[in-house]
């Protein structure tokens, strides 16, 4: 319950504001014991409205790597789950210069990053901040998904401090404060993570960020104490556009919505038309240290 | 915005008729209070000439208004639990009767049945689709906890809805959470819940009645769409000093009454307040060494009334009241996380009446109404604070002039009151001052309305309720205003069957920025601006009543129609708070709602009760707009709170002077909700972690299953305090007695392999809230 609790106050204090106090008022009901212990939750048979499958893209392009994208498509929710690769789907690329590279069909996981993937180009890309791609993707029963993406411009990290508490021993602990600068005059949007030992990892804190209250000034993001001395800790700033900030936004809702009686009605915004996902350019930075 | 074809036939007949009032000069007017031997103004009893056959009823405060021929006559007082009077008067003019009836015996005034008069009244009144509860009904009925709730109550009766299991908040005949105007002693109350809305802010010990219009609104009234729902707390005891309470299973209440001057004024003042946190934080010191032990979050709520009167002269009386009541919720962890949340309402009233002579009063009333929300946490050194408030200060006139010739009650006044909006306020910091943000988002708005109406007895079988209701709203440089015709007429088929119907327009300019589908603490108020416009209504219901049994039963069928416009929702993904350009988060469409209500009681005898049963439907339509795709790409969808059918049965029996049995039953179809219908998997930048996401289909596109549950109730009186004089019973209630597991909503959830920790397979859950509750309260009254 705890974790819960703080990861929920995470992202109060820097998503200003969302439908955080509702989510609240689900987990207090949930928490005051009222719903469990009771043998008020049973299993039920419910006969879902109809959905009819609909293609789902995932493809984040970045300066220097190959492309890679996810097709899939939407199960009902109560079916099995089992893994289906599809197979008849071409996915094209358009650079900024109207360059259209075909991604192969070529099923595979990043050793790196863990994805998996249904396609992927043959090149490294080469993206500077302004730059336009577009994606196409089509199967052979005639459902086509089209997005664009443009590389937000980079904002970089000033500063990474951390500071210690003052209790003795074992209770030691730090926090860090990461400053930057918003860029005055248009909408921006972030993504915030601290990372213990591996960015692979789930995130020690992850915060969602726009400048709606703050534009143009500088920023400090931090986290409580929760950091051991000798901790390596990797801190990254997104820099987003407000579509890719929008689908994270709602996919987060989305889930929430599931099992809150408060929650609102949440429908995944995607980047992309035609179906369901997200296509966008990620750039951010990224610091690494070590807590002494 | 005004549409005067609409209104122009209704404009027209008022003004012709109006004249008419001074015509036929045959009656005097008798008017006065009906009291009790304490001072307490007695609402609901009856005052008759039985000779004549004329007879009223009494308003909430007692006060009653009779036009009778001129010469001798012998006026009959009565209400139950008291002694009847009857005291002889010659009418040569316009005359003031104030009447004190003697209490009955030795039963306890609480557990006395009585309603809105009787129901040959109630067939002839030309006010339909209204519904009145007093406290002392409340009180027998049974209640979850053995909380009384007078809202709950309501809930009981066709056409109101509630906002889910165990919960006061209101949907009238397909009205949004919104739209229900609460007033207590005329101060609007915007948030009337505690705990989420387990529980409303009405402490059923200074509770005199409740009021609901659901129709033929009355021209004083306005600024909601669907009810109104109109509280006036008890006056204390002009006679003598008396205390009154309750010890219950979650919370107490005490209460306290005594004259300012004997015969002359009176004060009561209430208290109550719940004790989980008294328990927990108990349970929290005694694990505060264990590291690995969570604290119980706090928990209370309490309210505070107070009210005054006093009869400055016999033409001028005075009272003040005042309401205080805070939800406190609070989480101290350990481990440097806290969060404190605070909400509550906060009302005065202050009420000067004058009777300038029998035939024409007035009565003055400034309010002052607030309510506010205040969410403070904090991480280490890290603090936010999140809030909200709406404050109100209201004057209004009220004046009720009643012609020679007792064919008309003319009713006229105006009111004037200033919004303060405080949509939203932000405060994030850092003790280093490292972090230091904040946001105030505020409006003011002015608020007028004028009215006139006059109930005319066109002929003994026509009567006609026709008024007009005239209001605007500044917000900035918006500015809105309205015509609102009112008309309600009943007709008198035979001496137990009249016809009545009704129709009104009705405007609201405050909105409530909620997208929850519940009323919740955190809920915003926010004016008519910029694109926002008042949403407006219309109504219109006809029925008819019949008297049964030789007057013991009155049956009565009302159908209705009600469609809106501007009606408001918000996009999927809206930033409801603190957000300046709010308004471009709203949704705009209408709605509409019919349905038939059909309604059978029974108020004397030792068996008392109603059954009541509704048909209804309730629809909203959200184009397309403003780069969305509306609400379901545009289609018509069922709101969570459509109930195609709601069944409700009351029952309270009076075994023998110490005991009265008490049921309520209630059946009502299950309401729509929003499930996912498909799932996918985001693996997100990083592939360790990926998500199953689900996804929605059509906004309310399942049904849950039908809801139905028994509660019952014995009220065990005990015997009388010697030294004190007291009296006190002992009230069993059993919530949900056969312990149905009433859906509260499903959700899916995944099965995983206990080894592999792999999702095997997908379930829906169907999460219930109460199960069967059994409580006890102890009442006492001295």
């Amino acid at each position: 319950m705890f974790e819960r609790m703080k990861r929920i106050q995470n992202n109060m204090q820097v998503r200003l504001l969302g439908r955080v106090p509702q989510r609240w008022l689900g987990a207090a009901l949930l928490a005051g014991g009222l719903l469990s212990g009771c043998g008020l939750q049973k299993d039920v048979d419910v006969e879902l409205p109809a959905y009819p499958p609909q293609l789902v893209v995932e493809c984040y392009l970045e300066d220097g790597r190959l492309p890679q994208a996810l097709v899939s498509e939407t199960v009902a929710y109560l079916s099995a789950p089992a893994p289906s690769v599809l197979t008849d789907v071409t996915v094209l690329l358009t650079g900024p210069t109207g360059q259209v590279d075909t991604l192969r069909f070529q099923p595979g996981q990043n050793n790196g990053s863990r994805k998996v993937y249904t396609h992927r180009g043959r090149r490294r890309l080469s993206i500077r901040p302004g730059d336009t791609y577009r994606l196409d993707v089509r199967d052979t029963q005639g459902r086509r998904v089209t997005g664009s993406a443009t590389m937000p411009a980079t904002v970089p990290i000033d500063t990474v401090e951390w500071q210690f508490n003052d209790k003795p021993g074992d209770a030691r602990r730090a926090l860090v404060l990461t400053k930057f600068r918003d860029p005055a005059g248009s909408a921006d949007y972030y993504r915030f993570q601290v990372h213990r030992s591996n960015v692979g990892n789930n995130p020690e804190a992850e915060y969602f960020p726009d400048d709606r209250l703050l534009d143009g000034q500088a920023v400090t993001l931090g986290t409580g104490y929760e950091f051991e001395e000798q901790d390596t800790l990797f801190v990254t700033l997104y820099h987003l556009d407000q579509p890719y900030y929008r689908f994270l936004r709602s996919i987060d809702d989305a889930q929430s919505a599931n099992g809150n009686p408060f929650g609102q009605p949440a429908a995944v915004q995607s980047t992309v038309e035609g179906g369901l996902g997200v296509f966008a350019i990620l750039n951010y930075q990224r610091r690494r240290f070590i807590v002494r | 915005m005004v549409r005067f074809f609409s209104f122009r036939f209704a404009l027209a007949t008022w003004l012709l008729l109006m004249p008419l009032a001074v015509l036929a000069q045959t009656t005097y007017l008798l008017r006065g209070t009906v009291r009790g031997t304490d001072g307490t103004g007695l609402p609901g009893a009856n005052v008759a000439v039985p000779r004549l056959g004329l007879g009223t009823a009494t308003d909430p405060e007692g006060r009653y208004e009779l036009s009778l021929p001129a010469g001798r006559h012998a006026v009959q007082a009565s209400f139950i639990g008291y002694q009847s009077v009857t005291q002889d008067i010659t009418l040569r003019a316009n005359q003031q009767l104030n009447i004190v009836l003697p209490t009955g015996g030795t039963e306890l005034q609480e557990v006395v049945i009585q309603g809105s008069g009787t129901l040959e009244q109630k067939l002839q009144t030309t006010q339909m689709g209204v519904e009145r509860v007093t406290a002392r009904e409340a009180k027998l009925l049974p209640a979850l906890f053995g909380e009384v709730d007078i809202l709950k109550t309501l809930q009981l009766k066709p056409g109101v809805q509630n906002g889910g299991e165990g919960t006061s908040g209101l949907f009238v005949r397909g009205g949004s959470a919104d739209q229900n105007l609460f007033l207590v002693d005329d101060a609007v109350v915007y948030n009337p819940n505690h705990l989420f809305g387990l529980f409303s802010t009405f402490n059923s010990d200074v509770v005199q009645s409740v009021d609901l219009y659901k129709s033929g609104f009355p021209a004083q009234y306005g600024g909601r769409l669907s009810s109104v729902v109109d509280v006036k707390l008890r006056e204390g005891s002009r006679d003598s000093v008396g205390v009154s309470g309750g010890l219950g299973l979650i919370s107490s209440r005490l209460a306290v009454e005594a004259p300012i001057k004997k015969g002359k004024g009176s004060f009561i003042v209430a208290a109550r307040r719940t004790y989980f946190d008294v328990f927990t934080r108990q349970i929290n010191k005694l694990n505060e060494d264990d590291p690995e032990y969570n604290p119980i979050p706090d928990y209370y709520f309490y309210d505070l009334n107070l009210k005054a009167n006093y009869q400055l002269t016999d033409k001028d009386q005075v009272f003040v009241s005042g309401y205080f009541g805070n939800d406190v919720f609070g989480f101290n962890s350990t481990r440097g996380f806290n969060f404190d949340f605070s909400w509550g309402n906060r009302s005065a009233t202050g009420r000067w009446s004058h009777v300038f002579n029998p035939r024409l009063f007035t009565n003055t009333t400034a309010t002052w109404s607030y309510y506010t929300y205040q969410i403070q946490n904090k991480l280490d050194q890290f603090s936010f604070g999140l809030g909200s408030n709406i404050r109100d200060y209201n004057l209004r006139s009220d004046w009720e002039w009643r012609p020679e010739g007792g064919k008309h009650v003319v009713r006229f006044g105006g009111s004037a009151t200033l919004h303060h909006f405080g949509v939203g306020r932000l405060q994030a910091g850092a003790t280093d001052g490292s972090l230091n943000i904040g946001q105030d988002v505020e409006y003011d708005g002015q608020e007028g309305g004028l009215f006139a109406a006059d109930n005319y007895s066109v002929t003994d079988k026509l009567a006609v309720d026709y008024g007009l209701r005239l209001t605007g709203f500044r917000s900035g440089r918006n500015d809105y205003g309205g015509l609102e015709p009112r008309v309600a007429a009943r007709y008198t088929l035979s001496p137990k069957t009249t016809l009545k119907a009704s129709y009104a327009l009705m405007y609201q300019y405050v909105h409530l920025v909620t997208n929850s589908g519940a009323s919740l603490p955190t809920d915003i108020w926010y004016p008519s601006r910029l694109s926002v416009k008042p949403q407006r209504s219309q109504q219109v219901s006809a029925g008819v009543s019949w008297l049964l049994a030789g007057g013991h039963l009155l049956l009565t069928d009302e159908v209705y129609y009600k469609w809106a416009q501007r009606q408001i929702d918000f996009r999927d993904g809206a930033q409801l708070f603190v957000n300046p350009e709010l308004d471009a988060e709203f949704l705009f469409g209408r709605g509409w709602s019919y349905g038939n209500e059909i309604y059978l009681e029974k108020k004397d005898g030792k068996t008392t009760g109603w059954l009541g049963y509704t048909l209804a439907w309730t629809k909203r339509e959200f184009e397309p707009q403003r780069g969305t795709n509306g609400i379901n790409g545009g289609r018509a969808f069922f709101p969570t709170y459509d109930r195609r059918h709601n069944l409700t049965l009351v029952l309270l029996h009076k075994l023998n002077p110490r005991i009265n049995l008490t049921g309520s039953f209630v059946y009502t179809s299950g309401n729509p909700t929003t499930l996912p219908a498909a799932r996918i998997g985001v693996q997100d930048v990083f592939g360790h972690d990926p998500q199953v996401v689900p996804i929605y289909p059509d906004r309310n596109s399942y049904r849950l299953p039908s809801y139905h549950r028994l509660d019952l109730g014995v009220v065990y009186k005990l015997k009388p305090w010697r030294r004190l004089g007291g009296e006190s019973d002992l009230t069993l209630s059993i919530y949900n007695a056969y312990n149905h597991r009433n859906p509260y909503f499903i959700y899916i959830d995944e099965v995983k392999d206990k080894e592999t920790k792999q999702v095997i397979r997908y379930r829906a859950r169907q999460v219930s809230l109460f199960p069967v509750i059994p409580s006890l309260t102890y009442n006492f009254k001295f």
